[in-house]
């Protein structure tokens, strides 16, 4: 399976490459590299720091609706980024951008996992999670409105309906870095997640470390999610859908999922590009439609059909 | 005599702070000149208004050039120097939001606003008996003339649109015609070009250059295949936003670029032709 992934995860690449509105096939090489590189890179890193936070969330919170976008983490990373963006911050100090962005997925974590150690129950932590992404969004309007632009009110579809289109090298070196980071955390918290989704007290018996465990899986979320906010605005549902697409093959032990999630969540998130970049070019639109619309007209009924499963017997 | 040109009736100003407010010297003539107006304007122009609120960045800057001593209060914006021919004047003029209750506690005779936004505000104010003009939004030098006599004549001040006009019109003519027309594009936030009917377009056409521009989002990439000869932007830098973010793609680097002060065209004003003279020399 994993084997699979990783040759899809290679044919979006060249295919992503090869597309865009200067026409299929091998472009000029400042094309190549100064448009469609960073945005073909950055699909799949951003995509696959999405699949994998939403596998580590959903098996340490032992809750199948768990996702980075849906429990308000990456709402609170566009938050910080944006703040870091409009008031100059970046424009001064570059990593500033995935570092505000980093910190607020890192608040959005912190705030999350504390009321998870304190209230278990599954939908209750999907709620806070509605809470803090539906604060995260008037905050980062707020941010907007008041920013020194007076324009920049017209940029809240991009953070709240994120994108990828002509972003730079420079975008993809700051972003690279940290994604990198918190997937390589991540992956190595197989055990650690196999463990935690028998119980809290079970995973101790066994000798995993707990606490540990859920503050490296908060940090490593952060850090994927939260640099890959920083660049691509609010892109949802990736995390959501890739674990629950690749379970049937794969079985619900956390650990088999880690891999396999990220590569699909790369899978993922380079289709939805490739497809919004194909849209214009095949239909007649004057405009690329946005990414994030794309992954949640996908993912939005994928959560509806979710939920009616775990209705009747509620949420472990 | 040291005030030989008595500020705001002749000369014409181009803003960012270099000319101070009619001071205390020129009283006398301005005093002369506002009895003369007054008189003019009984006679002649029914419209003239003595306390003026603008709510809109383009009428501040008619208003603050035509007549700044009837201003009661403009916008927030156009304290801006980036986007405001008039900062200068307009950091002493009080400022007011397009707030009805806010406009009429300062009891205008006129309210000059834009023909989009604060429609409900404008509404409002028309109905308490507020008298409310739109300026309409010129899109090319012939409906800034329009656009300048009406709201000098509103401000009951025709001299004075007729004074910008001049110099307007002597910075036109200032541009020689080149040889070739260099193919340029004015490429805009979020990577919009200016197409024809534009401000934009009118602004590259009077400065000698062919607008290659077509309107809509022509894409990085297409940029690239077909680079044009010139690409024109206009951002202000001390305000980061992704719009103009995209204008400092790495891949636009090749092709020539000349900034306009976005001030400049903004609003389509008499000051419009001083975008004209950068992009001309």
């Amino acid at each position: 399976m994993t084997r699979w992934l990783a040759l899809a995860v290679g044919c979006l690449l060249v295919a992503s490459l090869l597309t865009g509105a200067a026409g299929p096939g091998v472009p000029d090489t400042l094309i190549l590299w100064q448009i469609r590189l960073p945005r073909t890179a950055l699909a799949a890193l951003v995509g696959g720091g999405l699949g994998l936070s939403g596998a580590v969330l959903q098996g340490a919170l032992r809750n199948p609706l768990a996702d980075p976008g849906l429990l308000g983490i990456g709402g609170c990373a566009g938050l910080g980024a944006v703040l870091a963006f409009y008031w100059g911050v970046s424009a001064v100090f570059a990593p500033a951008l995935p570092l505000a962005g980093l910190a607020g997925a890192a608040v959005g974590c912190a705030f999350l996992l504390g009321f998870a150690g304190r209230a278990a129950s599954g939908p209750s932590l999907i709620l806070a999670g509605v809470a803090l992404s539906a604060l995260a969004a008037a905050l980062l309007a707020l941010a907007l409105t008041l920013a020194p632009n007076p324009f920049a009110l017209a940029e809240i579809t991009f953070w709240l309906m994120g994108g990828l289109e002509d972003r730079t090298l420079t975008h993809l070196l700051l972003a690279a870095g940290p994604i990198a980071l918190g997937c390589l955390t991540l992956l190595r918290l197989g055990r650690g997640l196999d463990g935690l989704a028998l119980g809290d007290e079970v995973a101790a018996s066994l000798g995993v470390p707990v606490g540990r465990t859920l503050r490296l899986a908060a940090a490593g979320v952060a850090l994927a999610v939260g640099a890959g906010a920083a660049v691509a605005g609010g892109i949802g549902f990736v995390g959501l859908v890739v674990p629950h697409l690749l379970r049937p093959w794969l079985g619900e032990r956390p650990s088999s999922l880690l891999l396999p999630s990220l590569l699909g969540g790369a899978v993922l998130l380079l289709a939805a590009d490739l497809l919004a970049r194909a849209a214009p070019l095949l239909l007649p639109l004057h405009q690329e439609p946005r990414l994030g619309v794309l992954t949640a007209l996908l993912g939005a009924p994928f959560l509806v059909r979710i939920a009616r499963q775990v209705a009747p017997g509620g949420m472990t | 005599m040291e005030f030989r040109r008595g500020p705001g009736a002749s000369d014409p100003w181009w803003g960012a702070g270099a000319k101070p407010l009619p001071g205390s010297g020129a009283a006398p003539r301005l005093q002369r000149l506002a009895m003369l107006l007054l008189l003019e304007a009984l006679l002649l122009h029914p419209a003239y208004a003595a306390r003026v609120v603008s709510l809109n960045l383009c009428t501040d800057e008619f208003l603050l050039l035509l007549a700044p001593e009837q201003a009661v209060a403009v916008s927030f914006l156009a304290n801006e120097p980036s986007m405001s021919v008039v900062a200068g004047v307009a950091r002493h003029v009080p400022q007011v939001r397009a707030d009805a209750e806010a406009v009429l506690d300062l009891h205008p005779d006129l309210v000059l606003a834009g023909p989009y936004g604060a429609q409900t505000t404008l509404a409002l104010l028309e109905r308490r008996g507020t008298r409310v003009e739109r300026l309409a939004m010129p899109q090319d030098f012939a409906a800034i003339r329009a656009e300048t006599r009406r709201a000098a004549a509103l401000l009951g001040v025709p001299a004075r649109g007729e004074a910008l006009l001049t110099d307007m019109q002597a910075r036109l003519d200032a541009v020689r015609a080149p040889v070739v027309r260099a193919r340029a594009v004015f490429l805009q936030a979020r990577g919009y070009a200016a197409g024809p009917g534009s401000l934009a377009d009118a602004v590259l056409r009077a400065a000698g250059l062919a607008d290659a521009g077509a309107g809509g989002q022509p894409g990085l990439e297409a940029l690239v295949m077909h680079p044009p000869d010139l690409l024109v932007t206009a951002t202000a830098p001390d305000f980061p936003s992704l719009g103009t973010d995209l204008l400092r793609h790495p891949a636009l680097k090749q092709i020539p670029r000349r900034e306009v002060a976005p001030a400049l065209v903004l609003c389509g004003g008499p000051w419009t032709a001083g975008a004209v003279a950068a992009l001309a020399q």
